[in-house]
């Protein structure tokens, strides 16, 4: 059965398009989630550095919009497809009328998502053409439930908003070979400065050395906070991201609006970077490099984002087997719960090492303060989209050693130096609204995006997963 | 030590940064009082002195040293010297400055620019008024004494940026630059006025990849040197490119091409007895004859981005050297010669 169908004028592909095009800078693959007011796709890089989320409004962005349901996908829908199929499925198709203008040659797009019991599950674009042509692409999916980066908005007391288009020029002034933008604050000079530099042929007592002449260019550019839209953010605060991702979110900025917003609070903490168009929210949350580790990791690899090959092919998705009807997953999981046992089950098997994750992965159950359970092992913290992925590794900004003794049994945490208790930091909402205990953990209203939490604690606790 | 300088002529200065950048990654420098002076020496190939009076590519030039005539030597990368440039072409102001940043040397540039608005109709609006803001009040002036007034909403805080690119340099001792010298040649056998070097750089192009073609393997590796071309001139206004190789023996032939007389104030020897009397005396059919390296010689026309005129001097079989005169746009009269000591082969 249909579980969602929805119409996108040609406009529509475009932007849908131009969104995907995005997205592949960061990963291969997707998750797309329905609702009924929206749909969402969602990607985490390899790294689990850098978050993409774009929002489509239902009422809006579509021109027609019907999210169905089942038994199985009561209140949302999702599942996990290749960007790579979907960027050639909405591609713009362009064709040459009689006046031999060059226009595109779509009409409208119809997307049916079916699946469901004794169903093949698949995603139906009907690419409908002005001349006549239909054509009809299949895609399959893996039923997946996406994974959401944690923001708290709360804790994110910086921002800044600038027009993209200003922003997008100022890149054209960096040259290459830099791996690292640092964004700081000089209140004396009333300006934000754009810092891109690299650390990678660093190298100690290079002054006689010939290399000294390899160095890249550094590039400043300083900014007047009379041209932002908004600056808050504490003084002298330097925080530094990748430029790379920085680039590829500009890249579309540029092409859906003017004006992007930041929000942030210290290095190696999440920043969030936000703009909008009609109907459409993009989101970013990208993982920024702590100050100390800047300095620590000269010789180090400290992109691993960079080093993430594209097209990786990651095994799981590879997994023809998996694919196939998510009833198949219905069958061995609780209702209500879906894919939560298969997800729960691929934690407990695959006992990933316990690097720092670069995001808090929110769809998985925690357990509320004030009787902390015993932490999460680092493999819970890996959803099964990330297992045995050592390119984490090369993310990370911390000194490990020095991380692991003090934070240790903390690993879920980017960063937490500065937090009083790290155990009651694994829902942001807690710090603000300290609940008692058994309550499901409430929705962060600050997610702009507004994305509940996959699962209630109340049915995963059935599984045992927990001891208490 | 002290070096500080304003940008001028950016166009001009970005285009010889490339031209020099084509044959060798790294430049020495030698800035003085009266002259910038560029050069590159690359391990095989061509060779470049560019001996430049300061005001072509600067303005209030402020030097200051312990050597004579303040005398700075610098190494430095061309690639990000270009890049830094070519992010100032189109900028209100640039600057220059030789400073340290974490105790390594650099060479500083500051950029006042303008992006693009995105309205894009008032831009040059905006940016002559900030400019002219920067001219009449400190940049640090307090602007709120002063307030823009916006004509119109796309506009409104289009401010300019202060973009600085640092690169990377070396500071040499005197020492060590004491021992380069500029090559000493004989006097020249014919000089030539070469034709527009796009046309003769593609013809030159030409020749190397067809002589590439025919001569199976070395074209795969890509350090491998080129074919040799054979480079002729006489004092009759002729200028001959000819490739053999084994399969095929081609030449092209420009006619009409000036032969510039001979300044004898300028000369060594009495302008009777000068090599290029003989060579004019015997005639069209007597040829002064270098050969090159095709790729070499690609990289060396690149300088024809300059647009400057270039005088061909031959020494038959022996060397072959590029003067290229680069025009002051604000001073017709004011020329600068970039010298190209070409690698030449014998028979």
């Amino acid at each position: 059965m249909t579980v969602l169908n929805f119409t996108l004028n040609e406009e529509g592909i475009a932007v849908l398009h131009d969104a995907l095009t995005c997205m592949f800078k960061f990963s291969d693959e997707l998750c797309l989630e329905a609702k009924g007011d929206k749909l969402v796709l969602t990607t985490l890089n390899i790294s689990k550095s850098a978050y993409v989320c774009f929002t489509f409004a239902a009422n809006r962005f579509f021109s027609r919009y019907n999210f169905e349901g089942n038994a199985q996908y009561r209140d949302r829908f999702y599942c996990q497809l290749y960007i790579r199929s979907l960027l050639s499925v909405f591609r713009a198709r362009q064709g040459i009328d009689p006046g031999g203008h060059r226009e595109t040659t779509i009409e409208r797009c119809d997307v049916a998502i079916d699946d469901g019991p004794g169903i093949r599950s698949r995603l139906i674009a009907r690419i409908v053409g002005r001349n006549g042509i239909t054509a009809t692409h299949s895609l399959a999916f893996e039923p997946k439930a996406p994974t959401h980066a944690k923001f708290d908005m709360d804790e994110a007391t910086n921002h800044w908003a600038l027009s993209s288009s200003t922003l997008r020029q100022l890149m054209d002034y960096f040259g290459p070979g830099i791996e690292l933008l640092d964004i700081n604050t000089d209140y004396d000079r009333k300006v934000v400065n754009f810092t891109c530099f690299t650390e990678k042929v660093q190298k100690k007592g290079a002054n006689s050395n010939e290399a000294v002449l390899k160095k890249p260019l550094h590039t400043n550019i300083a900014v007047e906070m009379e041209e932002f839209d908004k600056v808050e953010v504490q003084d002298k605060l330097h925080i530094i991201i990748s430029v790379k991702d920085f680039r590829a979110i500009l890249q579309h900025a540029q092409v859906v609006s003017g004006e992007l917003t930041t929000s942030y609070s210290n290095p190696g903490r999440p920043m969030k970077l936000t703009y909008s168009s009609e109907g459409l929210l993009c989101e970013f949350i990208l993982m920024t490099v702590g100050e100390k580790d800047a300095m620590g990791q000269k010789h180090k690899n400290p992109r691993a984002n960079s080093a993430a090959p594209k097209g990786f092919a990651r095994p799981e998705l590879d997994a023809g087997s998996r694919r196939g009807s998510s009833v198949g997953n219905e069958n061995r999981t609780q209702p209500g719960a879906p894919g939560a046992s298969a997800r729960s089950a691929a934690r407990q098997k695959s006992p990933v090492r316990s690097r720092q994750p670069g995001f808090e992965i929110r769809p998985q159950p925690m357990a509320p303060p004030p009787r902390p359970l015993p932490p999460p092992s680092a493999s819970e913290a890996s959803d099964s989209l990330f297992v045995a992925q050592d390119e984490d590794q090369k993310w990370e900004p911390l000194n490990p050693d020095e991380e692991e003794e003090e934070n240790g049994a903390d690993r879920l945490e980017w960063n937490s130096n500065n937090e009083p208790n790290p155990s009651t930091m694994r829902i942001s909402s807690y710090v603000n609204h300290p609940t008692p205990v058994e309550t499901e953990p409430e929705v962060d209203e600050s997610l702009a995006s507004g994305l509940e939490p996959t699962q209630r604690l109340s049915e995963v606790r059935q599984f045992g997963l927990f001891s208490n | 030590m002290r070096f500080k300088t304003d940008l001028r002529n950016i166009r001009t200065f970005s285009k010889l940064v490339a031209a020099l950048n084509s044959l060798e990654k790294i430049a020495w420098v030698r800035l003085d009082d009266d002259t910038v002076r560029f050069t590159v020496i690359p391990d095989t190939g061509s060779q470049v002195w560019a001996s430049l009076s300061v005001d072509l590519i600067f303005d209030n030039y402020h030097l200051q040293s312990a050597e004579p005539n303040n005398t700075i030597n610098l190494e430095l990368p061309l690639g990000p010297l270009q890049r830094a440039l070519r992010s100032a072409a189109g900028s209100n102001h640039a600057s220059l400055r030789l400073t340290k940043r974490d105790g390594v040397p650099m060479l500083s540039m500051t950029i006042h620019a303008m992006t693009k608005d995105p309205g894009g109709a008032n831009a040059a609006t905006a940016a002559a008024a900030a400019a002219a803001a920067r001219a009449g009040y400190p940049p640090d002036a307090d602007d709120d004494l002063f307030p823009q007034e916006s004509l119109e909403l796309s506009m409104r805080r289009e401010r300019e940026k202060i973009i600085t690119q640092d690169i990377p340099v070396r500071v040499l001792h005197p020492d060590t630059v004491e021992t380069i010298m500029q090559p000493k040649v004989r006097e020249p056998d014919v000089h030539i006025q070469l034709p527009p070097l796009l046309q003769l750089k593609a013809i030159s192009d030409r020749f190397t990849k067809l002589a590439l073609t025919t001569t199976t393997g070395s074209a795969a590796r890509p350090n491998a040197p080129g074919p040799r071309l054979e480079l002729s001139a006489n004092m009759h206004g002729s200028l001959r490119l000819r490739l053999v190789a084994e399969s095929l023996d081609i030449e092209s032939v420009w006619d009409g091409l000036d032969n510039p007389e001979l300044d004898p104030s300028q000369l060594a020897v009495p302008l009777e007895e000068h090599p290029s009397t003989a060579f004019r005396a015997a005639g069209p059919e007597r040829w002064a004859t270098v050969r090159v390296d095709g790729k070499d010689w690609s990289r060396v026309l690149s300088v024809g981005r300059l647009e400057g005129r270039v005088i061909a001097c031959f020494a038959d079989d022996h060397a072959l050297i590029l003067y290229v005169y680069v025009p002051h746009h604000d001073d017709a009269a004011a020329e600068d010669v970039v010298t190209y000591y070409v690698s030449s082969y014998s028979a």
